[in-house]
């Protein structure tokens, strides 16, 4: 009897040709949203390689100058020495030795590689820099890039396949269900059906198993493809897994959707009431509940100004300038370790600069740290806020499964702020203790690796999202059918 | 017939008293209906949300607005002081040390926050080099953002036609539905006094939603000092009422014509929610798809990479090398000397201002680029206008809020121009001063730093300098700029009443 009337249920969905309609333009959805989140990770791609180039080709223009010099000295048995900064090259040795200089001048691109599903669901990626230049420039200077996007582009956001699940596929379930019962009913074969031997609530299952089984069928079959056609990474286990828990969150997504739709239904109401009553769900759920969590979060914790931030950096720049032989003494007593003869400072241009960031660098960590503080609260709100919407989880956790979430970026610019130390200490070292930069430092300059988050830190991130919609479902479809149980099969 | 028997002054009364009793016959109807509207049960809950919500946006974003306004005007004061006292230092080291440009938000941005999530609010001003505008303040938010902001803009363009659209789908079809538009038929009721009378009073119930936001908005308008020194701020602030206005109109005739014609108030609402989605995420989002194909932009890497390559290269792949060795020797024939010791001016300078010129056309090429890019890309955008009333209206009130492309764009090239004006100020200075202090320096003495004494300038100097101010663009050039987007509501406004004034034409009390 079950198994009838999903049969008998699919057929007729099938034959009608809204309903056919509904589908060809969810699968047209996902195939435009495919098409768009390849595009964003393509044009970061060649952000990346044309970043790339630019610091390699700087680098090797500065390691060929070098390799001339090395040629020269081992030609007069002479030892290398390091240039003495200078905005002229002269017949000494080339700038190029000097660590001081190039660890400014030259960069390392600290690249947050993308993961093979990022182009399913973009997140912050149009907005942040994923290939940060980091230098000897204080920190603040060195990761207040962003990607360079029309504004009018990101205020509108990504028609992404994530944007497809999130907005889309409700609209397509309720227009496919709103009227599960309410039809039957208007139509007077509610009653008939009941003299059957079944349920009220196995009728309803089967309706929603039917119409869940195509929909998803067509989302999991399409975004298969999707993730075939502008995904990658297809090697790693680790991609299949997500991709896999990624189709989890949307059968989820789906299924509270549905369950409202049964929950409506249940009430009892006409079909343009349930109509209007799950609009105004969608609307809440998708719209307003989002939006106010955002408006709220933001309030709660605003991000303190980007401008008190600059001006305290420059205060600090300023009183380093003022007394610029005490930020040297606080330069050399920083890095002792280098200085052969502490007593012995070099006070030439490059030192005086280099001991300026020192300064400003010690001055301003604070103030950033407090900031990052306050965006974390941001992100701790949203966490616990997710669990009033539906949309809210689904987003988190999908952009956590394609490696573009907050999160993602937030551990990403740990790893680079901890690069850029290195980098520093690096040529610092070199500079202090006068140390030319030879051919094969050249070779080995530290290099950024980022270190990917394991998939069971991944999973610990979905996992909140994850519970909260089943906790919905389980509500909601509970309640839909308890509802049920009063349902007056016939009109009165 | 009848005319030629009555005097024409009866005929001026009859028709006076006919359209007496059009408006008559019209106000009857529409208290009918706003009164129906009133006693919906929908009516009272959508309408308590959508002024909750309205308030709330207006008055944070006041607050928001506020606090943003201060602590430019308070890091603008600073920065400008710290540049003003960085003391006795070669100019050109002062231009080094450089100055920032802060963004101030556009005088309706409490309402309409426009573009400034996602655009650079600062710019870095120094020697040798354009830098593009940092930190867009979305880069330091949750990406929970993205699915849109709450503003009032926002509430006026995505909720109220959502409610005008819920008011009005049963306007006809649920009198056929109940079948009094029979009756109203038969007795002979105006089909156009029936639209207008439907029209109106759904059109006041709205407006009673919106109008105690609108006192709030009037309230915060005046408490928090907002549009003081703003180009015409009450011209915008009607101009965009009065577009919002057109907008709403727009949703009530297009909602009042598929009433009429739909075959079921359920019909009639589907309809009518589909094309509100489509009208409000789907096609804004796909245009934007679109017009990133059409006018293809650079990402940061390449914006970058090619702009140094070009600052290497020439533009014209003259290397600036060779052109500077041309200006070197234009400016000894100018001078009738033939070697930099014997000009009577600072060649250093002359050089530094000569690369700094070189690079201004790159800068123009690259930045320019950008811009027009973008700008492109929303006019692309804004086509879709003609499927999608939301998209010329969205674009429209961001420009009368001070808070499009437009107005950034002119916040940075103000910041551009004051970079340049600096600089130019700088090497003409020390061009004469450096020339002149070379000229009686004793090559022995030597400073703190061990190096031969560069040339300092007195800290006053940096006073020279004007601080950066900039004019936004005047509301006279906003216009401008948006008149397609007026003309694109105006058209969509006479199509709505059209296609209305069509569908109660052919309207039947019953679909059989």
């Amino acid at each position: 009897m079950y198994r009838l009337i999903i049969g008998h249920e699919a057929r007729s969905l099938v034959r009608s040709p809204s309903f056919l309609w509904v589908l060809v333009f969810l699968a047209g959805a996902i195939a435009f949203g495919a098409w768009t989140g390849a595009e964003v990770m393509e044009r970061q791609h060649r952000g990346v390689e044309a970043m790339q180039g630019l610091s390699d080709a700087a680098k090797a223009r500065r390691r060929a100058s070098v390799a001339e010099y090395e040629e020269k000295v081992k030609a007069t048995g002479a030892s290398m020495e390091a240039a003495i900064f200078s905005h002229d090259e002269g017949d000494g040795p080339p700038q190029a030795t000097n660590a001081g200089s190039m660890g400014r001048q030259l960069s390392s691109i600290a690249r947050l590689p993308a993961t093979g599903l990022a182009p399913l669901a973009v997140g912050q990626s149009d907005v942040l820099l994923s290939y940060v230049p980091v230098t000897m420039h204080n920190f603040i200077t060195v990761t207040r890039n962003s990607e360079l996007e029309n504004p009018v582009i990101l205020k509108k956001g990504p028609f992404d396949l994530a944007f497809v699940v999130i907005f889309l596929v409700p609209i397509f379930i309720l227009a496919a269900s709103y009227d599960l019962l309410s039809s039957e009913k208007e139509r007077g074969t509610l009653a008939m059906l009941m003299s059957h031997p079944i349920s009220l609530r196995q009728l309803i299952a089967a309706k929603v198993v039917s119409r869940a089984a195509i929909i998803l069928a067509v989302v999991l079959c399409f975004g298969f493809g999707a993730m075939l056609a502008v995904g990658s990474d297809f090697d790693n286990a680790a991609t299949w897994g997500y991709f896999a828990s990624w189709m989890g969150i949307v059968l989820l997504y789906s299924l509270f959707w549905f369950s409202l739709a049964v929950l409506v239904n249940a009430l009892g109401r006409s079909s343009a009431t349930n109509g209007v009553i799950l609009a105004a769900c969608w609307l809440v759920f998708v719209v307003i509940l989002p939006t106010l969590v955002s408006f709220a979060a933001t309030t709660l914790y605003p991000a303190p100004s980007r401008f008190e931030l600059t001006t305290a950096a420059r205060d600090a720049q300023t009183r380093a300038e003022g007394e610029y032989m005490k930020a040297l003494d606080e330069y050399y007593y920083d890095h002792l370790e280098y200085v052969p003869n502490a007593g012995d400072k070099v006070n030439d241009f490059l030192s005086v600069t280099l001991a300026k960031e020192n300064s400003i660098q010690k001055a301003i960590k604070p103030i950033y740290d407090h900031f990052r503080a306050q965006l974390q609260g941001q992100e701790q709100a949203v966490s616990w806020f997710q669990f009033l919407s539906p949309a809210i989880m689904t987003q988190r956790a999908l952009s956590d499964l394609s490696g573009t979430s907050s999160a993602r970026y937030a551990d990403y610019l740990e790893q680079v702020l901890a690069f850029h130390q290195e980098w520093v200490d690096y040529f610092t070292g070199r500079f202090l203790s006068a140390e030319p930069l030879t051919t094969h430092d050249y070779d080995n300059f530290p290099a950024f690796e980022y270190v990917e988050a394991s998939p069971a830190t991944v999973a610990g991130r979905v996992m909140p999202s994850a519970v909260g919609l089943v906790l919905f479902i389980i509500v909601v479809a509970g309640a839909g059918f308890s509802c049920l149980r009063r349902y007056q099969v016939a009109a009165r | 017939m009848q005319g030629t028997a009555v005097s024409g002054g009866r005929a001026a009364d009859l028709r006076t008293a006919g359209a007496r009793s059009a408006i008559a016959n019209i106000g009857t109807i529409a208290r009918k209906e706003f009164r129906e509207v009133l006693r919906d049960g929908r009516f009272a809950g959508v309408a308590v949300v959508v002024v909750l919500l309205l308030i709330a946006a207006l008055v944070v974003g006041g607050q928001r607005y506020a606090a943003q306004r201060d602590i430019q005007a308070i890091a603008q004061g600073d920065v400008n002081h710290q540049f003003l006292k960085q003391g006795d230092k070669n100019p050109h080291s002062g231009a080094h040390y450089g100055n920032y440009a802060f963004k101030q938000n556009g005088p309706l941005s409490f309402f309409d926050n426009g573009v400034e999530a996602y655009s650079g609010s600062l710019v870095f001003i120094e020697a040798h080099r354009q830098n593009l505008a940092l930190s867009p303040p979305a880069s330091d938010l949750s990406a929970i953002t993205r699915f849109g902001d709450l503003n009032g803009a926002m509430v006026l363009q995505v909720l109220v036609p959502l409610l005008i659209i819920v008011l009005a789908f049963m306007a006809f079809a649920g009198e056929r539905e109940r079948g009094t538009l029979r009756q109203l038929l038969s007795i002979g009721v105006d089909r156009r006094q029936l639209l207008w009378g439907k029209a109106l009073g759904i059109g006041a119930a709205v407006l009673m939603v919106v109008l105690p936001a609108l006192v709030v908005g009037a309230l915060i308008i005046s408490f928090a000092d907002i549009g003081q020194g703003a180009d015409a701020f009450w011209g915008r602030l009607g101009l965009m009422a009065a577009a919002y206005l057109a907008y709403a109109a727009i949703f009530l005739f297009l909602a009042l014509g598929v009433s009429a014609l739909a075959p079921s108030g359920r019909a009639a609402l589907l309809i009518l929610i589909g094309f509100w989605a489509l009208s409000m995420f789907i096609v804004p989002k796909a245009a934007v798809e679109f017009s990133k194909r059409a006018y293809p932009t650079y990402s940061f890497g390449e914006f970058q990479a090619n702009m140094a390559a070009d600052r290497t290269r020439g533009l014209d792949g003259v290397s600036p090398r060779v052109r500077l060795a041309q200006y070197q020797q234009e400016v000894f024939r100018q001078y009738g000397v033939d070697r930099v010791e014997d000009l009577p001016v600072y060649w250093t300078a002359l050089r530094m201002q000569k690369l700094e010129d070189m690079d201004h056309e790159v800068f123009d090429h690259y930045f320019g680029g950008l811009r027009d890019g973008y700008m492109r890309q929303q006019r692309f955008q804004d086509f879709f206008g003609v499927i999608a009333p939301s998209l010329p209206l969205a674009s429209l009130s961001m420009g009368l809020a001070g808070t499009d492309l437009v107005h950034h764009y002119r916040f940075t090239d103000a910041a551009e121009q004051h970079r340049r004006d600096m600089i130019v100020k700088v090497n003409d200075y020390l061009a004469d001063a450096a020339a002149a202090f070379n000229a009686r320096r004793d090559p022995n003495e030597t400073d703190q730093l061990g190096a031969n004494r560069i040339f300092v300038a007195d800290e006053a100097f940096f006073a020279t300098i004007p601080p950066f101010d900039y004019t936004p663009p005047s509301l006279a050039e906003v216009n401008g700029r948006y008149r397609m987007h007026y003309l694109m509501l105006a058209l969509w406004l006479a199509g709505a009443v059209a296609f209305a004034r069509f569908a109660v034409g052919r309207l039947r009390p019953d679909m059989h």
